[in-house]
């Protein structure tokens, strides 16, 4: 279910061998995140700000607080059952405990220490959680109609106790609390980027980026090729070679500024990537004895004019078309936007085609294979140029064409492996855990990477007078939460009685699973959920009004749906609640950042739950083996 | 014609907040008096007018109609009549019951917001005909004429907004964002489209996110203006929205000119410390206040209000000036 | 002589006034296969519900070796190593094989899960019975219906059962799986279970069966040992018997 990613731990020779790429790609949360990165790069491309750190910030913030309860909500979901009151116990929880620590008086509250309200008010959550489970487990009723019930009834008791308690409808001054200072960096705590500088960011930023995708295309040969029976040391020189030359290029593009210099370091970059794959290559791997001739078939010389053709004509629309107009053609598409689409229609077309080309000329021999994947790559140099030479945009000139060069770099590099090197044909349970522990270094490296880039700022951004980005620990609360429920649910009872109750609740309690026990909990942890991101909010606005959280639970669900859970249980993980908040806190940010009219944004919402919906489907019937 | 009513509209309402000033002064007055004797000598002077009025209102929501309540209770107190409130739950059959309720009880007069004239015209156009005087409150400014009501007492939403967006005028903005919080409702987008008619310069309105979810208001509203740096000024129209947009302004460190609409707390210590420019207050202390009282004229005195025109109650507007004063005002629930 | 593994007494079973059982007598022996044989409505389910504790029996007495037990719930009879391996099974196709295997008695180290011993000690566990699957880490969802029945009674026997009833484990199954299942009532046999093998098919039940016992609405046409049954006879009987022979004869004069 949730092991790690391309562990066959049997090595059963009636196993038939999966493609990596089939073992990768059928897990849910790589679908999401695939997702994510489609829609995130969407609205980097329309929007000038929605790429910027302080826009990163902001549509984290939005899935800090949404992410906590969505990934509690998954794992109620994939134990079989719904939490409508989810939305309204996050208000209620911080009204709570504003209430607790209001000073006393005629219209105060208790005027409790927080050290003294917190856990209190933590203990009405669970209270509250325990009694949504007990009443569907007794009553045998669906938890949607008893949630529903909890939810009136806490939407009732906030307005009516704040009407009553404090003549207001809403519960205002965590700070009233004797001890909010001594709290407040642990729930509210804030990191002001412009505070925070750090003259190796870049460098650290890029050396990390570099380093995580070269350890991915290692890790990837390490699940696709076959190891070799001895290693072959001259391949260990030029690997460590390659590195040297790879970091000296870095070092060069930090140091030195010019096109020149900038261009001599980049290429010292790709000869040292090039290198250095190909030396843990031949170092590792079983090297292709007989690569055969060059043989473009009459089909194969079809399909690369058809991609090649495509891409052309892309480039070809996006230097005709006027890029500056913004003028309506026809709704709801202005010249730019067709431009646009027509530019990206084609490539993508183009290079699908291509890749096809690349995946039959595997069948001929591996020389034409390594030509036909080179065209590719050439392929999208021209796509970069073309960006580069077009684009009025600077994120485009610079960031994107820079991203979109690295792409070519390493499909060049992989053609050149491809090509040399045995894929191998049998499980090697070795291998396939060497490679997918390479894979979550990788993903580390890239985190922080991020990280770096996002935390901290240069010198000559403050001299350019970036408008300051500040983020809070409630990012931190969400990443914590969410690694700790990731764990409990791929690894412990709990998790594993989660997946069960929820995929067939009669069949876990015959075998002695405490069914009703594993549900009041999983009402619990959503309760605990909830009470957490009750008391963010309430330290982060200091006041909370009687309708906060009422209908945000159907947000939660749509999270957790998009995030690949099943509605109807049993399936789903934790992290993919995740990143379903992640999906749907962008387009919400997104759609401002873009300056597109917010009316819309339900529809955009309503295409991404679709979309998600048939791409988790899709993904599961693969797990599942189903044919149909 | 249409610049005639605007005239007569912006002359109405500056006479109301005249007005406004006088009267929450009252209303100031009556809750002191209310601990003290001069209730009594007064209850003392009107005793024999033992009339009953009843004011039907369609929501119970918010402090806002805890200070609607509040006038007519004071009016009640003030006049030595008895007030029935009946607040609603947001649905038009339940008034319209009440409306029923209160005929057949023989109310001396009826009070009743307007939200959904289809359901209410008919029932009050039945009170009307069976002798009860009726005015409208808070919402119905186009249909008390229908219904034959002696007059509405209330805030015109794109009145209120053209006030806000002289505000702005003066603090000389070129481009505002009127960030509203829910979508598909009337009088926010009146509010927003008052603001366009008044304002001299460019006005954007847009969803920026329910009031239910703060964080997402206040990173969209960052998110708006990080993407548009000609915006200077935002208004919120409504109190959390409002804090929202102050909360994203301050995270992006722009200079920012913030206005909103209704009060909260917060809301009121943001303009008292100068962060917020200012509210449009809709002072519906006097939309309970006025009703009974106009009521009570019309009943005892045969006084007619208005001359076929609402009352308007607004906008009044809360600045860092008098911020302090309407604060303790809002404690004592006048405001 | 040891008195049997388990052991049943005159069990009756009324549902108000409708009687489901009447006066049924059987036993199963450590490593034997007692075979309950009965068409639809005979009894059947009846009859695994007193044996998994979900019924008690109005009367009658069931002894495991020898001494009077009852059992007031299903843990009560698994806690007595009596496992019930049902006909809808009690697994979770979306699970992996060997979470079902260890489901709610999952080994640990700690919180965690041992998740390399539990894979380890699945696959070795089926293979002592002769169950080989390919992954364990592959959904029971996709396994055939026969790998199915197979992982769920070696789970029985590795959970320390000393009584296994099967319920029909053979009705949905084709004849190639079928046979495969038999193979495994006859290795939890070799080790040593006594095996209650319900079924209606008589074709299944004579090849493993050492004991059968015939039910006919609700009521005990005797318990016969293999020695004393021939194949033929046990088919008629449970073709219906004289009802049967009556049949033909009205068939044959028509």
């Amino acid at each position: 279910m949730s092991d790690t990613a391309a562990a066959t731990p049997t090595t059963d020779e009636r196993l038939a061998y999966r493609s990596v790429f089939q073992r990768v790609f059928v897990r849910p949360e790589v679908g999401g995140m695939i997702g994510a990165i489609g829609i995130w790069t969407f609205f980097w491309a329309v929007s000038e700000t929605f790429g910027t750190v302080g826009q990163t910030f902001g549509w984290l913030d939005i899935a800090a607080t949404l992410g906590i309860m969505a990934v509690a909500v998954s794992m109620l979901m994939i134990g079989g059952e719904f939490d409508l009151s989810s939305g309204a116990m996050t208000g209620a929880m911080g009204m709570l405990i504003i209430y607790m620590v209001k000073e006393t008086g005629e219209t105060g509250g208790w005027g409790l220490p927080l050290v003294v309200a917190i856990p209190l008010s933590l203990a009405v959550a669970l209270g509250i959680g325990y009694l949504n489970g007990y009443m569907v487990e007794r009553t045998g009723q669906p938890s949607f109609i008893i949630t529903l019930a909890t939810f009136f009834a806490l939407r009732g008791l906030k307005l009516g106790l704040a009407k009553r308690e404090v003549q207001q409808i809403q519960m205002a001054r965590t700070d009233e609390a004797t001890d909010f200072d001594l709290f407040r960096p642990f729930f509210a705590a804030e990191w002001a980027r412009n505070d925070h500088q750090f003259e190796l960011r870049d460098f650290t930023f890029i050396t990390l980026i570099v380093l995580a995708f070269a350890i991915v295309i290692l890790g990837i040969s390490e699940l696709w090729f076959k190891r070799n029976e001895s290693l072959k040391s001259a391949g260990l020189v030029q690997f460590l070679a390659g590195i040297v030359l790879g970091v000296a290029g870095g070092v060069a593009m930090h140091l030195t500024d010019g096109v020149a210099a900038n261009i001599a370091a980049a290429a010292a970059i790709a000869v040292g990537v090039l290198v250095g794959v190909n030396g843990w290559a031949s170092w590792r791997y079983e090297p292709i004895a007989d690569r055969g001739k060059l043989e473009i078939r009459e089909d194969l010389k079809r399909r690369l004019a058809i991609g090649v053709g495509l891409v052309v004509v892309g480039a070809i629309f996006a230097v005709i078309i006027d890029s500056s107009s913004k003028r309506d053609v026809f709704f709801p598409f202005t010249t730019q936007g067709i431009r646009a689409i027509l530019f990206v229609g084609f490539v993508a077309a183009g290079l699908t085609v291509l890749a096809m080309a690349s995946q039959g000329a595997l069948s001929i021999n591996p020389a034409t294979k390594f030509a036909v994947t080179s065209i590719m790559a050439l392929a999208v140099v021209f796509v970069a140029l073309t960006i580069f030479v077009d684009s009025e945009s600077a994120k485009f000139r610079a960031a994107f064409f820079s991203v979109v060069m690295f792409v070519a770099l390493v499909l060049f590099a992989w053609a050149t492996i491809v090509s040399r090197f045995t894929e191998r044909r049998h499980p090697d349970r070795q291998s396939d855990r060497l490679g997918a522990r390479m894979l979550v270094a990788a993903a580390l490296l890239l985190a922080v990477g991020m990280a770096t880039r996002l935390l901290f700022t240069i010198d000559a951004e403050i001299l350019a007078g970036i408008p300051p980005a500040k983020t809070s620990v409630r990012l931190l609360w969400f990443f914590v939460f969410a690694a700790v429920l990731v764990w409990v649910l791929a690894n412990t009872k709990f998790g594993s009685w989660t997946y069960a109750v929820g995929g067939n609740k009669e069949a876990a309690r015959q075998v002695g699973v405490p069914a009703a026990r594993t549900k009041t909990q999983l009402f619990m942890l959503v309760s605990f959920a909830a009470w957490l991101v009750g008391l963010l909010i309430a330290f982060r606005i200091n006041s909370i009004q009687a309708n906060v959280g009422d209908g945000e639970e159907f947000e939660f669900i749509i999270a957790a749906v998009v995030g690949g859970t099943l509605l109807t249980g049993g399936y789903g993980t934790a992290f993919g609640g995740a990143i379903g908040a992640v999906i749907m806190a962008m387009p919400l940010l997104g759609i401002a950042a873009a300056r597109w009219n917010t009316d819309w944004r339900w529809l955009f919402i309503g295409v991404i739950l679709a979309l998600a919906v048939i791409a988790n489907k899709f993904i599961r019937d693969k797990a599942e083996g189903i044919r149909r | 014609m249409k610049r005639l009513k605007y005239l007569l509209a912006m002359l109405l309402a500056f006479s109301m907040v005249a007005a406004a000033c006088g009267d929450s002064s009252d209303g100031d007055d009556s809750s002191d008096g209310e601990t003290s004797e001069t209730t009594e000598a007064e209850v003392d002077l009107t005793q024999g007018s033992d009339l009953t009025f009843h004011v039907i209102t369609h929501s119970d929501d918010g402090p806002f109609w805890t200070v609607v309540k509040n006038g007519a209770d004071a009016a009640a107190a003030d006049l030595g009549i008895t007030v029935v409130w009946k607040p609603g739950v947001n649905d038009a059959q339940t008034m319209v019951q009440d409306i029923e309720a209160a005929v057949a009880e023989g109310s001396d007069g009826i009070g009743a917001s307007l939200p959904d004239p289809d359901a209410l015209v008919g029932p009050l156009q039945a009170a009307v005909a069976a002798g009860t005087p009726v005015i409208t409150l808070n919402s119905g400014s186009n249909d008390y004429q229908e219904i034959g009501a002696l007059t509405h007492v209330g805030q015109s939403e794109f009145v209120a907004g053209q006030g806000a967006g002289n505000r702005f005028n003066d603090a000389g903005a070129t481009k505002v964002l009127c960030a509203f919080q829910e979508q598909g409702n009337i009088g926010l987008s009146e509010r927003c489209e008052g603001l366009s008619d008044s304002f001299s310069g460019e006005v954007v309105a847009e969803f920026m996110g329910l009031d239910a979810d703060t964080t997402e208001q206040q990173n969209t509203i960052n998110a708006a203006l990080a993407a548009d740096g000609d915006i200077d000024g935002v208004l919120g129209v409504g109190p959390v929205i409002t804090m929202s947009a102050l909360r994203a302004a301050q995270d992006l460190g722009r200079v920012i000119t913030i206005g909103g609409f209704d009060m909260t707390p917060e809301l009121l210590a943001a303009i008292e410390a100068g962060d917020v420019a200012f509210t449009v207050d809709q002072q519906q202390y006097l939309q309970g206040y006025l009703t009974v009282l106009f009521l009570y004229l019309n009943v005892t005195n045969q006084n007619t209000v208005g001359g076929g025109l609402p009352v308007l109650t607004g906008p009044g507007f809360v600045t860092p000036d008098n911020a302090a004063a309407v604060v303790s005002l809002s404690e004592q629930g006048t405001r | 002589m040891t008195p049997p593994l388990l052991e049943l007494e005159d069990i009756s079973k009324y549902y108000g006034n409708i009687i489901a059982l009447t006066d049924v007598t059987t036993s199963v022996n450590a490593g034997e296969v007692t075979c309950v044989l009965g068409d639809n409505g005979a009894g059947k389910s009846t009859f695994i519900k007193i044996l998994a504790g979900v019924h008690e029996p109005t009367e009658g007495t069931i002894k495991m070796n020898g001494e009077t037990v009852s059992f007031t719930s299903p843990r009560a009879s698994l806690d007595a190593g009596i496992a019930t391996v049902y006909q809808d099974l009690a697994m979770v196709p979306m699970m992996s094989v060997w979470r079902n295997f260890f489901l709610g008695s999952e080994p640990t180290n700690g919180l965690r899960i041992d998740k390399k011993k539990a894979k380890a000690l699945a696959k070795e566990e089926m293979s002592k019975m002769g169950i080989d699957i390919r992954d364990t880490e592959q959904p029971v969802g996709t396994l055939s219906g026969g790998e199915r029945q197979s992982v769920a009674i070696a789970r029985a026997v590795y959970f320390g059962a000393k009584v296994l009833i099967l319920d029909e484990p053979t009705s949905a199954l084709g004849v190639k799986q079928s046979g495969v299942v038999l193979k495994y009532i006859i290795a939890a046999r070799d080790r040593g279970l006594g095996v209650i093998f319900i079924t209606h098919n008589p074709h299944h039940a004579y090849p493993v069966g050492d004991r059968f016992m015939i039910l006919n609405r609700g009521k005990s046409m005797g318990n016969f040992a293999k020695a004393e049954l021939p194949r033929d006879e046990l088919v008629r009987m449970m073709a219906g018997g004289a009802e049967l022979d009556q049949l033909t004869h009205e068939i044959e004069q028509a």
